[in-house]
Formats: C-alpha cells, sequence, structure tokens
C-alpha cells in the first residue's frame, strides 16, 4: 500500500495471464523493520524501493517469472511486522499459501529471537514443515553493525530443517565473494529458489499438474544473465 | 449520536439530538457558498457557548472547514479542548524507557511521505522528532493505551496543521475516543469495527456483498483505512485533510462508512475482476487517488443515518463485543456542548494568570486539569454503566462529565 510504485510492480500482471498460469503464494513474515516490505518489492521491482512506510495489515505484490519454459506467477504478501497486528489481522492471509519466508535483521538480535515464536504462529495456521520454508537473514550491507553470526543462523535453520541465506535488499550483490556477486542479483535468486522447490514438489492446490519432474534445479537456467547466479545455489538445501 | 449496541429507546436525550443533527446535516445544501459558511464559522465559534452543532456541520459539509487557519480554530472545539490551556512541550523524559518507543522511531523514521514534498529536510527532521515526542507524550499519559503502527499516520496529519502542543492536547482526546478500540493491546476490537464493513454492503448491494463473500476477500484492504483515517493511504495531504474535518465532527465508527461508499463506488470494477481474495484484496488496498470526496462524504452520511451502527450490530454477529469508543461517543459529544468561546476562555486564563513554569507533560495540563482528566475518565466509565443501568443515572453521570470538563469548573479548583 506504502509505495506509490506499487502499479509497476504489478503491471507484469494485468494484461490476464493464460487461465493455466499456475500461482505460487508465498507469505513474508517477520520482525517489524527487519525488510519485508523491501525484499519483496526487490524481488517485484527489481529495485530497493527509496521510500518504505510501515505496512498496516497486508500488501500484496506479484511478479510473473517463466521457469524451465512455465509461466509462473509469483504472488507475495508482505504482512506487518509489529505484533499486534498477528493475531487477529494476518491470519486470513495464512490459508492457501504455498511458502513461507522468514526473515530476520542480521543487524538486530532481537529480530533473530522472534523467530521461533513466527515459526510458532505459522505451525498454529497449519503451516507445519511440510511446507516449503525458508529464512532470510536482512541487511547483510551493514557489515559493521552484525549482530547474528552466519554459525548461529544456520544452526537454528538446521534445527528447523530449512535452508538460509544471508542477503541484502538495499545492495544484493555486495557480499564479497560468499555468494557468487558479479551483476547477479542475490534476493531474486532466493525467490526463484523457492519457486523452484514449490514446482519440484508434487501439485498442491494449484490450478495445472506440474509438467516435466521436479528434478535438481539449475537455477541458471531461469535467469538471462547468465549462470553467475548458480554458485550460490548449490550449496543451499533447498 | 448513536448509542451502538444499546437499546436505544432508552437513551432518550442522545435520540432528540440524534434528530436534531439529522435535520440539519440534510439541510445544509442551500447555503454552501464559501463567503456564507466563512460567516456561520466565525458566528459558532463567537456564540456562548460555542454553537458546535454549527461547526460540526460545517466540517461535514461540502469543502469541509476550507482553510487551516479556521481548521486551528475549530479542530480543538469539536474535540472540547481549551486552546489557552494546551500542554508543555514534551521534556526529553518521554523519550526514556517506553516500550513503543523503538517502534515509534522506526515508523517515523519511514514516515517521509507524509510531509509536504517541497519541505526541507532539516525542517522535516525537526517535525519528526516532534512527532516522535507528541506520540510518545501521550502514550505515557495514558499508559492504558498501546501504540499501533498507523497511529504514527494520525499524528503527522495532526501536527503539520496544529503545531506540536495542540496536536498533544488532541491525539490525546482521540485516543480515548475515536480511535480507543484500535489501542487495546490486541487488536480485536479493532477486528470488531472492521466486521462493521461487510453488513453495511449487505444492505446496499447484495450482489456485490455475495461476490465479496464469494472472493474470500475479507476487510484487511480497510484496515489501514479505519485505523489511520485515511492517512496512510491518501496522497494529498488536502484530501486527508477533508476527511480529518469529516470524522473529527462525526461518530467513531464514520470511517468505516466512508470505506463502505468507497467499495460501492468502485463496485463495477469489483465485480469486473477475478473472484479471487488475492487480487480483489489488491484492488481495493489500492485506494484511487481521484475519489470524488464530496460525494462519497455525503452519502457516508446518508448510510449512517439509514443504517446506524445499532441496526448494523442486530442483524449482524456484532453484539458480542464492546466498542469503546461507540459506548463513550455520547458522554464525548455531550461534553463538547459546553464550550466557551476562546475570547472568553483567554480572559479566563489571563485573570487567572495560571502558572506556566512548570515542566514536563504533567504540569503542561494545568495541574488540576491533569487531574480532572483521571477523574473525568472515571466519570465517563460511570457514564457507560450509568447507560446500562438506567437512564436516569445515566444523564446524571454524563452530565456530571461535561461540567467536569467545563472551564468555570475547572477554573474553580485553581
Ligand atoms: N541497510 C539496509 N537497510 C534496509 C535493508 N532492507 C530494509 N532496510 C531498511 O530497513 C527499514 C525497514 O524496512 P521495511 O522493508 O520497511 O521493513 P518491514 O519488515 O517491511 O517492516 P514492517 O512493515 O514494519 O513490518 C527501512 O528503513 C529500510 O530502508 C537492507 O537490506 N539494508
Ligand atoms: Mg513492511
Amino acid at each position: 500500500m506504502a509505495e506509490s510504485g506499487s502499479s509497476v510492480e504489478f503491471s507484469g500482471s494485468l494484461t490476464l495471464p493464460p487461465p493455466r498460469t499456475r500461482i505460487f503464494k508465498i507469505i513474508v513474515i517477520g520482525d517489524s523493520g527487519v525488510g519485508k516490505t523491501c525484499l519483496t518489492y526487490r524481488f517485484c521491482a527489481g529495485k530497493f524501493p527509496d521510500k518504505t512506510e510501515a505496512t498496516i495489515g497486508v500488501d500484496f505484490r506479484e511478479r510473473l517469472v517463466e521457469i524451465d519454459g512455465e509461466k509462473i506467477k509469483i504472488q507475495l504478501w508482505d504482512t506487518a511486522g509489529q505484533e499486534r497486528f498477528r493475531k487477529s489481522m494476518v491470519q486470513h492471509y495464512y490459508r492457501n499459501v504455498h511458502a513461507v519466508v522468514f526473515v530476520y535483521d542480521v543487524t538486530n538480535a532481537a529480530s533473530f529471537r522472534s523467530l521461533p515464536a513466527w515459526i510458532e504462529e505459522c505451525k498454529q495456521h497449519a503451516l507445519g514443515t511440510e511446507v516449503p520454508r525458508i529464512l532470510v537473514g536482512n541487511k547483510c550491507d551493514l557489515q559493521d553493525s552484525i549482530q547474528v553470526g552466519t554459525d548461529v543462523a544456520q544452526q537454528f535453520a538446521d534445527a528447523h530443517s530449512m535452508p538460509v541465506f544471508e542477503t541484502s535488499a538495499k545492495n544484493p550483490n555486495s557480499q564479497d565473494g560468499n555468494y557468487g556477486g558479479g551483476n547477479s542479483d542475490h534476493v531474486e535468486a532466493i525467490f526463484m529458489t523457492v519457486a523452484h522447490k514449490l514446482k519440484s514438489q508434487k501439485p498442491l492446490v494449484l490450478s495445472q499438474p506440474p509438467e516435466g519432474s521436479g528434478g535438481t534445479i539449475n537455477l541458471s537456467r531461469v535467469r538471462d544473465d547468465g549462470g553467475d547466479g548458480s554458485r550460490s545455489w548449490s550449496c543451499s538445501s533447498c | 449520536m448513536d448509542g451502538g449496541g444499546l437499546p436505544t429507546s432508552r437513551v432518550v436525550s442522545a435520540l432528540a439530538m440524534r434528530r436534531r443533527f439529522i435535520v440539519t446535516t440534510t439541510a445544509q445544501e442551500p447555503s454552501c457558498g464559501r463567503k456564507q459558511k466563512l460567516a456561520e464559522i466565525h458566528q459558532a465559534l463567537i456564540s456562548d457557548p460555542v454553537d458546535i452543532e454549527t461547526l460540526r456541520r460545517a466540517a461535514a459539509s461540502k469543502g469541509g472547514l476550507l482553510t487551516d487557519e479556521l481548521r486551528r480554530k475549530v479542530w480543538p472545539k469539536l474535540l472540547n479542548i481549551n486552546v489557552y490551556k494546551l500542554p508543555h512541550k514534551p521534556g526529553r523524559d518521554v523519550r526514556e524507557n517506553h516500550k513503543d518507543y523503538n517502534q515509534v522511531v522506526l515508523d517515523v523514521r519511514r514516515s517521509m511521505k507524509r510531509f509536504p514534498k517541497g519541505m526541507p529536510s532539516t525542517e522535516r527532521a525537526v517535525l519528526q522528532e516532534q512527532l516522535i515526542d507528541i506520540i510518545l507524550a501521550v502514550l505515557k499519559h495514558n499508559p492504558q493505551l498501546h501504540y499501533y503502527q498507523g497511529y504514527h499516520d494520525v499524528a503527522v496529519s495532526l501536527l503539520l496543521v496544529v503545531g506540536e502542543q495542540m496536536a498533544i492536547a488532541m491525539l490525546d482526546t482521540l485516543s480515548n475516543y475515536h480511535l480507543r478500540d484500535f489501542m487495546d493491546p490486541t487488536m480485536d476490537s479493532t477486528k470488531h469495527i472492521l466486521n462493521y464493513l461487510m453488513p453495511i454492503l449487505e444492505q446496499v448491494d447484495t450482489e456485490l456483498h455475495d461476490f465479496m463473500i464469494r472472493a474470500e476477500v475479507g476487510n484487511i484492504f480497510a484496515l489501514s483505512w479505519l485505523i489511520t483515517w485515511f492517512g496512510h493511504v491518501l496522497s494529498e495531504f488536502k484530501h486527508t485533510l477533508r476527511l480529518y474535518d469529516f470524522f473529527l465532527a462525526s461518530h467513531p465508527l464514520m470511517p468505516i462508512y466512508l470505506a463502505a461508499t468507497i467499495v460501492l463506488h468502485r463496485e463495477k470494477e469489483v465485480k469486473q475482476t477475478e473472484c479471487d481474495m488475492a487480487m480483489v484484496h489488491h484492488l481495493l488496498s489500492r485506494i484511487p487517488q481521484d475519489l470524488p470526496y464530496e460525494l462519497l462524504i455525503g452519502r457516508a452520511q446518508d448510510l449512517f443515518d439509514q443504517y446506524p451502527p445499532s441496526l448494523l450490530a442486530k442483524r449482524a454477529a456484532l453484539q458480542s463485543r464492546k466498542s469503546l469508543s461507540i459506548s463513550t461517543f455520547q458522554a464525548f459529544q455531550l461534553s463538547t456542548l459546553h464550550q466557551r468561546p476562546d475570547s472568553v476562555l483567554r480572559r479566563l486564563t489571563k485573570a487567572h494568570g495560571s502558572s506556566t513554569s512548570k515542566h514536563g507533560l504533567e504540569a503542561a495540563l494545568p495541574r488540576d486539569r491533569g487531574q480532572l482528566w483521571g477523574k473525568g475518565n472515571r466519570m465517563v466509565k460511570m457514564a457507560v454503566w450509568g447507560l446500562s443501568a438506567t437512564l436516569g443515572a445515566a444523564v446524571f453521570a454524563v452530565a456530571h462529565t461535561a461540567m467536569d470538563w467545563g472551564p468555570e469548573v475547572l477554573l474553580q479548583l485553581f
């Protein structure tokens, strides 16, 4: 709601896609200020928003992508982070969700400590381990103020059997060599990983059975800008 | 004006008041000339007691309160605020150990869009700091109230028009009345208020209503409209101000009625959308910036008169919960009936040479007023109990409350 540029993000699908386009619904949750709006905006509009505002309730963004020749609509539900909105407000939007992205802020330990509560929240809405879930540590560009180390995050993610990614919505290519680098957009790659994972799964409540086999995903295939990104994904547990 | 879930037949005085209100609001148009309206407002402001009915009507009718200068005069009257007894500027202490401090700072720092485009960033930065202070000052003064994201959108709209001190006074009153339901520890009461939306649509356009039910769109698309009085979603500040004029003069549920008129206004678009939660939510939550506000405001008033909250509450499963904003509204409105015009207030204030040497918010509210606030709140509670008990008790309690807030009583206590 807050971004006036939202019509731009949405423009890709204003012309109704063919009826059988599959839709992947992904909900993005985590404490207020961790960067959920920036991450979803980055993925859907391709840039860091110059201004975000507090998300009140639920915002919705989407983008049409092509994976292995199939057009897929990725729907991101960007939720309010303040605790009081969680229980009564956002609950409606947990329904029919295909995947969950948990976000914390690597420069804010409290946002990391809240994760168990968010995971619990998901469980209460019947989104357990059978639904693909990933953990994203945002604001990696702020190297000098990191409070949550990679190892701690990795341990936590392992314990909850989900992959973890550290990134930055602001400057997604800034990680020193860790994640491919080059001109690949790391945030995009993260959401695409989720999409690949979903595509590889058995049909969910999707409008069309998946064509072809799940198999191993080579992320670089969906990218226009070559194979740089693939390196970063070989290590992910997705 | 309306008793909400209360059996209205018992609240005789309120009903009478309500009738008068309807008559006057519907008879507004002939005299809509700007000059005439200015004259009416000025006349109402110098009447003794202040002619609050006329001010309310002016705020709701075409063009609203016209200028910011008038808003600075009329807004405080709509909320029963004595502009000569404003809270002091908040001291540093308001920022110390407040549980919502971080959230407030985070939201205010991100609220750049709420400030006029041409404003120099240094000036904006000063106002943002003031914004943090006024929010925390009001929260500190009302420990029972809880900050919500969006509260800052209300605060900034007030601040930009009336300045820091009056914004504190106004925000304090609004928080205890119109916005009260949103400030509970949870959002359950807010959800309750949102649940009035679909029943209104059902009354007016069953087909649209059924479409939205089938889409399972819910009502969260209207959440930010409600709790920020549309401040969060309108990009033109003048439209926000127009709506604030209207809401300050209306029942706390009026934003829901306006939300309904907006959805109804977009009926065709909605029905043409794919009947799917995401699509309908997306369409509705992006509010068009060129809405015909005057038309919609008029319709919202008509809807309110036709389908008052009490009626909706009976039809829908809305009765189970008590809304503080609704149940205290009568007492609040009655309290606005006994205000003296500013000229008198100024004289009285001067005559008593009220001391202004204290600091901090408690001192900022003249000491006795500070105490009265507490007392006033208790009286309001009493009024609510009274209404649900017997009419006699209610009228007594309400009248008492109103008197508590009257300046004469205040001054006697110095
Ligand atoms: N340096 C840096 N700042 C970021 C990054 N992502 C977001 N931010 C900033 O963090 C603040 C919060 O970002 P949002 O995206 O609005 O946070 P949110 O999680 O959507 O917050 P809520 O809507 O309140 O739940 C903003 O000031 C952003 O500019 C990042 O990757 N790096
Ligand atoms: Mg957000």
